[in-house]
Parts: C-alpha cells; structure tokens; sequence
C-alpha cells in the first residue's frame, strides 16, 4: 500500500536515530557507566559492614607520622608539577573587523563596466569574468580600495600604503577602543599581509603609528596566503607559552591595491573577481585577570602543510603573464588538493576534538576497510558532535561547497561563511573573523560553544583553530554587521543575471 | 556637433577616469520607463559647468567631491543606471547601481585667466562628454568632470542624458550635491509615473512641428548633422535690453527671441526660418523638485517673413505660442528617432532655474556655462542666468557657415556690444 510505504521509513529512520543517541551517550560517559556499578558495589559492602567494622578497619591501619608527612608532601609536589607543567590558557580578549566606507563600494555592473573598458580588447577574458562574478557568491555591498577604482586602476606603492594605513589603523583604533587596552601596554604585535610586504614592515608602520614600546615583540608574516591568520594565532600562542603576563596582538588583513592583476590571462584574472578589502584586528593574552572579559579559550589550533607534494605546492602560484604582468595563477585541481588538505588536517585534529563514539566508529571502519573489505565507504565523522560553530574560510563558494559535502553540514552551519562571502568578498586571512563577527551578531555565541575555524592557503595549507566561547556573547552595537546584520541570512542565487 | 574630449589638447588635460555610485544596493530587476517626453530627448544632452574661485574651492579633494555623491544617488538611484531595450525596442532604464563616470583633469590656467575670455563657450572643454552607445548597456547616462586650475580653483562640468531629465532637473541633482557636501541630510521626493506624464485637454490633433523624425541612429544617441555646429556666447544685461529695445513688453526672454530670430532670418535671407520651437520651465511648476522632462516645448509659427517684421509683431506672435507636450508624448513610439532641440530654431529659457544655488562653503559659483549637445540643424539659443540678478548669458549653436554672418547681425542691432573675432 503506497501510504504505508513511507510511514515504516520514517519510523525506521526515527528508531535509527534513537540507536544513534543512546551509542553516542554510552560510549561517551563509558567511564561513567563503569563507576556506577563499582560505587554501587562499595556501598552495598559498607552498608553490609555496619559502623563498628568500619572504624575497626580504620583503626587497623597504623598510620605513622612521617608517613603521613611524606605521603601528603608526594601529593603536593605531584599537583605542583602538575600545574607548572600545564600550558598556560591562551584568551582571546576581543577583536575587531573592518568595515569599509560606502564610497569604496563596487557593484556587479560596474565591475563589469570596468573590466570591459580595460579589456577592452579581449572579449572572451571579459565573458569569463562575468561567468565567474554570476557564480561567485559575491553580493553588491563587496568593496575595493580606491585606486581600484581608476580606468585603468593605479596601484602605486602610495595607493598601497594608504589602504594599508585605512584598514589597519581603524581596526586598531576599534580594537583599542573596545578593549581600553593602552597602546604602551601591548607586548607582542604580529602583522600579516601575504602580497603587500614594504621596507620598513607593516608592523613597524603600526608601532610608529601607536608609539609602542621599544621592547615590543613584533613578527611581520607575508606571503603565507589566506591561512596566515591561523599561522599568526599560532605564532602568538607560543610566545604567550614562553612570556608570562603578556598580551599579543594580531592584525590580519590582505592590501588588494598592489596586486590587482592587470593582464588578461584568464586563470590569473579570477582573484580580481572574488579578492576585496578587509582586515581584523585581535587581542589575545594569557593573563589571568583577563579570564572574566575574554570571549574565547583557544583549545587546539592544528597546522598541516602539503607542500612536500608538487602538485599541491604549484597550484596556487604567483608569476609573470606572457605580458610581464604579475598575477596569481590557480590551477584547476584547486578543489580536489583542498580537500586532500583537509583530510590531512581532519585526520589529526580529529582525535583532538571528537568524542568517543565517533572515534571508535571511524577506527572500526579503518579496521573494516584495512582488513575486511577494502571497498567499504570510509566513515566521515560527524563533526557537528564536536562543534556548534564552524568558520570555513569564504575563498569562494566552491570552497563552501565543498566542505559541506565532505563534512556533511547543514546550510545553517555554513550560513556565516556564505553570508561573509556575500557582504565582504574573499578577505583572505581576516574572513574567518568576519565570519566570527556574524555568529555572535546574530546572538548564537553562547558560554561554552566550540567554534571551528578553518583557513586554506597557498602553499598548500590547512590550518585549524579551535576556540571555546568563555562567556555568552550579546549582540554587539557596532561592528562590521551591525548595519545590515537584520538584512541576512539572504538567499544566494546559483547563477545571479547580470 | 561640440567638442570632444582629447587627451593633451588645449590647456585642459591629465583625464583620469573612475566610477561614484550609490551606498545601498537597488533591489535587483528595478527598472525605470521613460515617457514619451523622456524619449524625444534622448539624442540630446545637457551640458552644465560651475567654476568655483580658489578661496572656495582650493582645500577641495577628490574624495570630498566624490562622497556627496553617494547620498545623493542613494535618493536618486536610478540615474545611475544602465539602458537597455524592450522586445519591442522601447528603450528604458535598468536600475542596477551601475554609476557615474568621475573624470579628473587639470588646467594650466588659473580661474581669472579662464574667465577673462568673454565668450564662455570656451567652458566646453570642462565637460567630458560622450554619447550613449554604441554600448548601450555599459554607457554612462552621466559624466562628472573635475577641473583644477593651477590657482586652486575648481570647475565641475556635468554631461547628462536629456532622456532623464531636463535643466531644471540638473539643477535640482547638484543643488543637493552641494547640500550633501555642507554636511545637510538631504531627501529627494521619489516621482511615481502618474507625475511625469501630464494630461493637455487642448490637443488639436495637428502633428506636433516642435519635433522632427530623423533617420534610424541605432543604438548610438547621436544627432544626425549635415553641418558642423559652432557655438558662441555673450553676456547681456536685462536693463540694458530693455533700453535698446523699447515698447516690446516685460518679457526679456521674448525680446530676446524676437531679436535674434530676425538676425538669423536676416542672414538666412530666402529659406528663413518661420517656425522656432520655445522650450520654457512649467509655470504651473511641477512641484515638488524631482528628475524629469517637465520643461514647456511650445511651438511658434508665423505667415510672415520674419526678417521684414517689426519686433513688436514678432514678439506678439511668440506670445501666442502652444504647448506641444501631449502631442509629442502621442507621437514618439517606441523605436523611432526623434529631436527637439534644432528641429527647428529653438530657444531655450533657463533664466530662472537656481544654478547658482550650488553653494560650496557658503560661495556661489563664479560662473555657470549651460548648453545642450546634439542639436539639429535648426540651431538653438539656450539662455541662462548670470552671476547677478541682472545678468544673462546668452548661448548660441548654429551651422559654422551661419555663424559668422549672424555675429555681424547681432553687433549691427546692437546686441553683442563687443565682437568677438
């Protein structure tokens, strides 16, 4: 009978579920379970005893008084060294993203506009490019700096460094306002920009800017790709690790002028369609006056790096055009080496993050598949278990794509990356904070969720962050979402008509 | 047919070119129809510069000229959109954000020195003009361009499509250019269809003679020319017309026709002109301010020869003149190419619109130069206010071959004091 057909399905797919909570519980609180029977053993034996057995017992042990003394001397130094050894926990105080000026905006049509009158001699480069924006996820609030703005654009080394000086400062000014951090107080200042790297460096333009200390520990990180924000935080982790009582700061940004591609090789002329503005600016600190305002914990942070294999370090690559134009060149195996990168990746933080049951459903399906049958489908684990939050890097929408699939996410779980493409473009290193800011605009960041951050790179890397919420985030006033934050989620049309 | 914009010629030139839009996206597949009014313009633009001193202008940056923009087109988006056509070939407005072309120049001239020249045609090469098409889709339907002079002084030469709106219109944008960069929240009254179509209930059923139908242009607005058209211009006086010319009403701007049309049918001697075409802002001023064609097109016609008349008579008869606007608006279809401006001799009445409200820092523009591109082979004669209350100036665009003939008739009747060789 057709009506009854669906109806088993249904209550077989319910059951399923119900088999799946009542394993994941188990195996989970396993150490649990296993202390119920024994404390029920032990009280059922006391209660057997009685009380005068028990003092009996206790008054059987001849109890010395060095021995007490050592004993109790053993435990102290134990926890000691314990808690000297532990790594100290790394805050993140509070960060800021930029928001650029109305006035830098770009809409699909006048990038279009654009790109025909600077190509306007080669057609089928122009067709591409509006193939790619159509398809790109990108919305009509993106912006570009403004010698981008010129037919022909005019990137000189001035334009660079204004937008630098635009985007870092406000954030900075942002970050010091929020944090009432005094500029003569900041310890560590790592900056990272991978294609704009002047003499004197970008962190020596900000320390010259905020006069900070002459004793400052400050990094300048470039040419590390998109995931050089995760590479910054790490950076900043093992120093905190080494200088007690400090803070860092951490600005990530991507400057756009210098490295806006002029030529009309096709490959090369996608970053102009998805790259655009932004920047971030992040305090962490490992002190402990800071544990009660900082908003996360960093738990894990996981870097896998797969250059050691050709392929991957060729497919995003910096050269020449036949022209002599310098533009970066993606291969058309981006997709696939991303997803091998993460597999490395998953594949260590993975033991890290996952409960108990997912770890032992995937070894039993590595031991079925080594030793069985090699064709068994490998079991992804289910990530959702470990994080409420994920921030996948907004490279582009196939980016997105792609790890929803290969994670098996929700459309709301991806929602803050799709949204930050559409608002903000590919930020490169400072979209997963974007991507952050949106979570905790909406009013999702509760106390002990655990966010996932994901950055891939050109190199190729994979790089992981783990951050656990220390306090219920509220809505913030201000902030890059602030003014449009009601106007999302927004539906993204696959192809958008131009 | 005006001058075109070239790189390095004459004292104007550095053109950098950019786009300003607006700062809220329009909602995707918002278009804008135009009238039939709308429609007989569009092979004409509107041309409009204000030069601001160097006290006024000299601490102005690019930037600060190009973010009043924003608000602006964020009132009036659909002005910075993009044409596109019909099935049927009807041509309208896409409002997708698409902007206003931003050119920046420099001169080697100081503000002084610039407006030492009395003829202030010279102002055309403030303008960077192009027309729409061949592209239609990726055409501009506004250029803005910013001149520097080399004392600090600043010259904002505007381009406009006439199929959005008329001088009046213009005005009204840049007025609230220049309220926008005074730091004021400015608000544009949004315009529904209803209030740019007008209803005439005396339409005779004759064919409008204020238009002309001309050859097919295709999708590039330029108008057809068998001659090149020179302009010039002068300053005048209302004290010092009415003294010359006496007894011919209050009108200044009638007197005015009245006598420059007899000079051209002067000089024109057997085919003189006895139609002209009056353009004249709306009396009934369709309030409030918004973009759109609401100027009177008025058609005059007489039996006589204009060049034997008296002035009185010429000047009565342009009393009689009749409003063509719902005829014109009946007969523009969709694919048909028409123009307004030329058809026949036109005048064109911009004595009263408030150009020089455009007040930057509390200053009024030293001078403000209005004319219209792609006029026919008629001519035209676009008066616009001066600097003082009193002042006009008067813009002349007639075939080269007529020109120099009609400067004589002019300076013989005592109209230009000054001839300028």
């Amino acid at each position: 009978m057709p009506d009854q057909a669906p109806m088993p399905e249904f209550s077989s797919s319910v059951k399923l579920k119900y088999v799946k909570l009542g394993y994941q519980y188990l195996v989970n609180h396993f150490l649990s379970f296993l202390l119920i029977p024994i404390m029920a053993i032990v009280a059922v034996e006391l209660l057997r005893m009685g009380p005068e057995e028990i003092l009996n017992v206790w008054n059987s042990l001849e109890f010395d008084l060095v021995q007490v003394l050592c004993s109790s001397f053993f435990v102290i130094f134990i926890s000691t060294v314990y808690f000297m050894s532990k790594p100290r926990t790394i805050y993140l105080v509070d960060y800021s993203c930029y928001k650029p000026p109305v006035t830098c905006r770009v809409p699909f049509a006048t990038f279009m506009e654009h790109s025909r009158l600077i190509l306007k001699d080669k057609p089928k480069s122009v067709e591409f490019q509006m193939r790619i924006l159509e398809r790109s996820g990108l919305g009509e609030e993106t912006c570009l700096p403004p010698a981008i703005h010129y037919i022909p654009p005019t990137p000189t080394m001035d334009a660079a460094r204004s937008e630098a000086q635009m985007v870092i400062f406000t954030a900075m000014d942002d970050l010091f306002e929020k944090t009432g951090l005094k500029p003569k107080d900041v310890d560590i200042l790592i900056v990272n920009c991978s294609l704009f790297s002047p003499t004197p460096s970008l962190s020596a333009m900000v320390i010259n800017k905020y006069k900070l200390r002459s004793n400052i520990k400050s990094f300048n990180l470039s040419g590390m790709g998109c995931s050089a924000g995760l590479i910054s935080v790490d950076l900043a982790r093992d120093l905190l690790q080494v200088h007690p009582n400090s803070n860092a700061i951490i600005v990530s940004t991507e400057i756009i002028t210098p490295n806006y591609y002029q030529g009309n090789e096709r490959a090369m002329l996608l970053p102009n369609c998805l790259f655009r503005m932004g920047a971030a600016a992040i305090l962490m600190s490992n002190r402990r006056s800071d544990r009660w305002r900082a908003k996360y914990k960093l738990s894990h942070l996981v870097r896998t790096h797969r250059g050691a294999d050709d392929k991957s370090f060729f497919c995003v690559y910096e050269q020449e055009d036949r022209e002599g134009h310098v533009g970066i060149n993606l291969s058309k195996d981006l997709m696939a080496i991303a997803g091998e990168a993460l597999k490395a990746n998953i594949t260590t933080i993975g033991p890290l993050v996952l409960p108990a049951s997912e770890q032992l459903l995937f070894l039993l399906s590595l031991i079925g598949r080594k030793i069985f049958n090699p064709k068994l489908k490998p079991y992804i684990p289910d990530f959702k278990l470990a994080f409420e939050h994920f921030c996948i890097h907004a490279g582009g929408r196939a980016v997105i794509d792609e790890l929803q699939k290969n994670l098996q996410l929700s459309g709301e779980h991806v929602e803050a990356s799709r949204m930050t493409l559409h608002r903000f473009g590919n930020t490169s290193s400072s979209s997963l904070w974007y991507e952050l800011s949106y979570i905790e605009a909406k009013g999702r960041m509760r106390r002990g969720d655990r966010v996932w951050q994901i950055a891939f790179g050109s190199g190729f890397k994979c790089n992981s962050a783990v951050w656990k919420c220390n306090r219920t985030i509220k809505t913030p006033k201000d902030g890059p979402w602030s003014d449009c934050i009601d106007r999302y989620p927004v539906f993204i049309p696959e192809v958008v008509k131009l | 047919m005006g001058r075109v914009q070239e790189e390095g010629s004459g004292p104007v030139h550095g053109f950098r070119l950019s786009t300003v839009s607006s700062s809220r996206p329009t909602e995707t597949g918002t278009t804008h129809e135009p009238t039939g009014l709308d429609l007989a313009m569009k092979l004409h633009y509107i041309k409009v510069v204000y030069i601001y001193s160097a006290e006024t202008a000299r601490d102005l940056t690019v930037m600060s000229v190009k973010a009043p923009l924003f608000p602006v087109f964020d009132q009036i988006s659909w002005i910075t959109g993009r044409l596109r056509r019909h099935e049927s070939g009807r041509p309208y407005i896409k409002c997708n954000d698409c902007g206003t072309r931003f050119v920046e120049s420099h001169c080697d001239l100081t503000v002084d020195e610039w407006l030492r020249v009395p003829d202030r045609s010279v102002d055309e090469s403030l303008v960077y003009h192009q027309p729409v098409g061949p592209d239609m889709a990726f055409s501009p339907l506004i250029y803005l361009q910013m001149t520097r002079f080399s004392c600090g002084g600043l010259a904002l030469g505007l381009s406009w499509a006439h199929i959005m709106g008329d001088p009046l219109s213009l005005s009204h944008v840049f007025n609230l250019w220049a309220r926008a960069f005074a730091g004021e929240k400015i608000y544009s009254h949004k315009t529904s269809e209803l209030e740019r179509v007008f209803q005439n209930p005396n339409s005779t059923g004759a064919k409008p003679e204020s238009i002309k139908r001309v050859d097919p242009v295709g999708d590039l607005w330029v108008t057809p020319s068998n001659s090149k058209m020179t302009t010039f211009s002068f300053n005048l006086t209302v004290k010092d017309i009415k003294s010359k010319f006496p007894a011919n009403g209050d009108d200044v701007f009638e007197i005015l026709i009245g006598v420059i049309w007899k000079c051209i049918a002067k000089v024109r001697g057997g085919s003189d002109p006895v139609t002209i075409t009056v353009i004249r802002p709306d009396p009934n001023g369709l309030k409030p301010r918004a973009v759109r064609n609401s100027q009177v097109i008025s058609s005059v016609h007489v039996g006589f020869s204009v060049a034997e008349a008296s002035l009185e008579e010429i000047v009565k008869s342009i009393g009689e003149a009749s409003d063509e606007r719902s005829k014109i608006d009946e007969i523009v279809d969709d694919v048909s190419d028409f123009i307004v401006y030329g058809a026949n001799l036109t005048f064109v009445d911009l004595s009263e619109v408030d150009f020089y409200e455009a007040k930057v820092l509390g200053k009024s523009p030293e001078s403000v130069y209005c004319n219209v591109q792609g006029i026919g082979d008629g001519g035209a004669v676009v008066v616009s206010p001066g600097v003082v209350v009193d002042e006009r100036v008067a813009t002349v665009t007639l075939p080269g071959d007529d020109i120099e003939k009609v400067k004589c008739e002019m300076d013989k009747c005592g109209l230009i004091t000054v001839l300028v060789k």
